[in-house]
């Protein structure tokens, strides 16, 4: 059995274009048909949702604008800026620790989103159980996304630690020798992914959300159909969990990229050893609060910007082969 | 009901209510008033005694002086003091690395003192910038003008624990620094009798390694004639075969005590983060290590007992000449500040005889006023290096400096872990400094800068 047999075909993009086409009224009628009353509400939903608007100009359109402005000058922060046309763009692709900062954030994407995803969904899993103490596993699993990046990253300095940490003992267990993995710079990467993870419950929470959308009906007519768990789950679960899938694939390649307190918190800011736990985010505030060079810092980020843009539409476009909307469209 | 329109009204007060009393705790500038940004929290007893000290005098009565001692996220970090120049709420003095001096004028967050000299001061800016030992003036020095007066300063050396040593069977005289410089060779010698093996592979006790603390790039640069800009030329001089020299410096010992293995060791006994009284050195298992005067001071609080004591740095043969280099503090005025005679009157006492004479002895570093160096206002046990500083010098007052410590100290771990050769390492750093310093065409350091700065009675 498959979901698509037992649900049918979804309610694509083409029928909803087709149904907006038959309602839509011409656009400048819309505008200078509402009476009175209409326009005072309006007035009114826009006063209540003008702190929000707001929010967005000032904190988020504007930076935006300003920083690719910026991203065409030299800028320091203090005087006032000097055009320098692509230099910055120019220099950020010949810079080599752009490089560097780049390949190890790619790195971190490539291992801390799947296995992110992948322990998110297995904790979702575990917290959508039927079972008297639910509620309590839900609050264990969720617990650590609670704690702040900054008292992770010293919980992970002392469970690494060469004498006292965990992960030593156990090495020891097996005659090895004790090895300092915040001291090399792959197993840095290794660790802050590592603790990246025990986030994963902010994921779990909205994975719990979408397995809990899907009808048992459909869970019941397949094990009336004989299908095994396993079965179940990737022909039901996996397929009707895909929006979801995509939403947490799409905001975990956002946040990876844009990695940076437990790396500056590990190394003390200097992305050492080697530059192993230099990460993109980490370059750009050094590059823009350290060396006060804001109009180069403003092209690395407006690249950042870019690259996430290019990765979210290309994901976008990739879901279409594997995103179902079936549970969405009821 | 509240009626919508007294809900509005009610809620713009309190809005403007809490806008005017967030407002409400910044002082109010005048003739007497100054706001100064200080050591930190953890020295701020330091800057009350100073405070208390200038208040007893005619041209402190009146003064009123208000602290805070705002956290950094990193030396070089300036995202605090640039946002409180922009935002209007600079404080009027702010105490500050005296390397961060160059960059930061050069960006324009600071005011010269030229003018505050001319007018509050009878002798010429000359005569009165010659109050302080001459390398703590260039590294405040930007095109000409200064930006600030140094407050304390330091020097580079090794200390060791003798109790390590004599239980290695090392010979101490080696160590004596009235007697004798130690060479590299020599020190090479000494760890190998140190260092300690547990039979998992583990260095239970550890001799020195030339990346480890105040091991920087240049710290041995300045010891293989390492220059990082040619001041003739106005050019970055990063690749030169003496930086070579530096970094094969590392290569060498690396090789000989892996870089893993020792970051091991330190993780171990002296974890990031650490508590200060929590050093390998304290415990017994460090030999010898690249510190300060600084160090005098936690030497006394949390190892009391302990035999540690202080020589030069390595040389590469015997008779040639000591080196090291110094850092420190000073006092500088940010951009927009209320300039006025009690701000420089405060200022002068704390950079002066007077302000070191109280906080230097604490620190257990040096003084720069020459009159405290000469009259002995610092921890005798900094003899030694108060005995460094005329021939000491600061790191070269460039408009990139951080960028250039940045690149110097990343390659130093590259080769230390062995993924960058020496070649390749300096090569990257004249890659990625050389850019940033054309911006600045034609820039020349003080022509004092890396010449002897002489301490009357040396």
């Amino acid at each position: 059995m498959s979901v698509t047999d037992t649900v049918g075909p979804p309610a694509g993009p083409a029928s909803a274009v087709s149904a907006g086409v038959q309602t839509a009224a011409p656009p400048t009628r819309r505008s200078r048909g509402l009476n009175a009353g209409q326009r005072r509400k309006l007035r009114t939903g826009l006063l209540f949702i003008s702190p929000w608007i707001i929010g967005v100009l000032v904190f988020i359109i504007y930076p935006v604008v300003y920083s690719i402005a910026l991203s065409f000058t030299r800028y320091s922060g203090m005087e006032a800026p000097t055009w320098v046309g692509i230099q910055n763009y120019v220099t950020a692709f010949t810079d080599p620790l752009v490089g560097k900062a780049a390949s190890n954030t790619l790195f971190y994407a490539i291992i801390a989103v799947p296995l992110g995803l992948i322990i998110s969904l297995v904790l979702a899993i575990a917290m959508n159980q039927n079972v008297r103490e639910v509620a309590w596993y839900r609050t264990i699993f969720y617990a650590p996304s609670l704690i702040p990046a900054f008292a992770m990253s010293f919980i992970f300095i002392v469970f690494l630690n060469p004498q006292f940490g965990v992960f030593n003992r156990v090495l020891n267990l097996f005659g090895g020798a004790n090895v300092n993995l915040l001291g090399d710079p792959t197993g840095v990467k290794i660790a802050i992914i590592l603790m990246a993870q025990l986030g994963a419950g902010n994921a779990a929470l909205i994975f719990l959300a979408g397995l809990r959308n899907i009808p048992k009906t459909i869970y019941e007519a397949a094990r009336v159909d004989g299908a095994s768990p396993l079965r179940q789950f990737f022909s039901i679960t996996f397929p009707l969990l895909s929006p979801v899938l995509l939403f947490n694939l799409i905001t975990g390649i956002s946040g990876s990229l844009q990695v940076f307190t437990e790396a500056f918190i590990v190394t003390n800011g200097t992305g050492d050893p080697d530059n192993g736990a230099l990460f993109y985010m980490m370059y750009l505030y050094k590059n823009a609060f350290g060396f006060a060079e804001l109009g180069y810092a403003s092209a690395l980020a407006v690249i950042l910007f870019l690259v996430g843009l290019a990765l979210a539409l290309l994901v976008y476009w990739l879901s279409r082969r594997f995103v179902n909307y079936d549970v969405e469209a009821g | 009901m509240i009626s919508r329109r007294s809900f509005l009204a009610g809620a713009t007060a309190a809005g403007a209510a809490l806008g005017l009393g967030a407002c409400a705790s910044s002082p109010a500038s005048g003739p007497n008033v100054v706001s100064y940004w200080g050591l930190g929290a953890a020295d701020k007893d330091k800057d009350d005694q100073v405070i208390a000290a200038f208040k007893k005098t005619d041209a402190g009565k009146n003064a009123e002086i208000y602290v805070d001692q705002v956290p950094s996220s990193g030396v070089a970090d300036m995202s605090q003091i640039i946002t409180a120049v922009r935002g209007g709420s600079a404080p009027d003095l702010w105490m500050m690395d005296r390397f961060n001096a160059v960059q930061n004028a050069s960006i324009g967050l600071l005011e010269s003192i030229d003018d505050l000299i001319e007018k509050y001061e009878d002798v010429s800016p000359e005569e009165f910038k010659s109050q302080w030992i001459q390398f703590s003036i260039d590294e405040l020095s930007y095109e000409g003008k200064l930006y600030g007066l140094p407050t304390t300063t330091d020097a580079r050396g090794l200390l060791y624990n003798e109790d390590v040593l004599k239980d290695a069977g090392v010979d101490l005289d080696l160590f004596d620094w009235k007697n004798h410089v130690i060479t590299w060779d020599e020190l090479s010698d000494a760890c190998e009798k140190i260092v300690k093996i547990d039979k998992r592979g583990n260095y239970e006790r550890f001799g020195f390694a030339p990346w480890l603390s105040e091991g920087w790039p240049y710290t041995w640069g300045f010891g293989l004639d390492a220059q990082a800009y040619d001041n003739a030329a106005s050019t970055v001089t990063l690749d030169s075969p003496q930086w070579e020299s530096v970094y094969q410096l590392y290569a060498d010992w690396a090789e000989k005590y892996p870089y893993a293995s020792v970051d091991a060791f330190f993780a171990t006994y002296q974890p990031p983060n650490a508590p200060p009284s929590q050093t390998a050195m304290f415990s017994g298992h460090l030999g010898i290590d690249t510190t300060g005067p600084w160090q005098i001071s936690a030497n006394e609080k949390y190892a009391p007992k302990l035999p540690l004591k202080f020589t030069y740095l390595p040389v590469a043969r015997e008779g040639d000449s000591t080196y090291t280099w110094s850092g420190g503090g000073s006092l500088v005025v940010p951009t927009g500040a209320n300039m006025t005679k009690t701000l420089w009157e405060f200022m002068k006492f704390y950079a002066g005889l007077e302000g070191q004479s109280i906080v230097v002895p604490q620190f257990g570093n040096l003084p720069t006023n020459l009159k405290a160096i000469t009259q002995k206002k610092y921890n005798p046990k900094a003899e030694l290096f108060r005995t460094m500083l005329p021939n000491s010098t600061c790191r070269p007052p460039l408009p990139v400096g951080s960028a250039m410590w940045d690149a110097l100290t990343s390659t130093k771990s590259s080769v230390a872990l062995g993924s960058s050769t020496p070649g390749q390492a300096v090569k990257t750093n004249q890659a990625r400094i050389g850019p940033k310093m054309e911006l600045f065409e034609g820039f020349k350091m003080p022509d004092t800068y890396g010449k002897p700065s002489p301490v009357p009675g040396s």
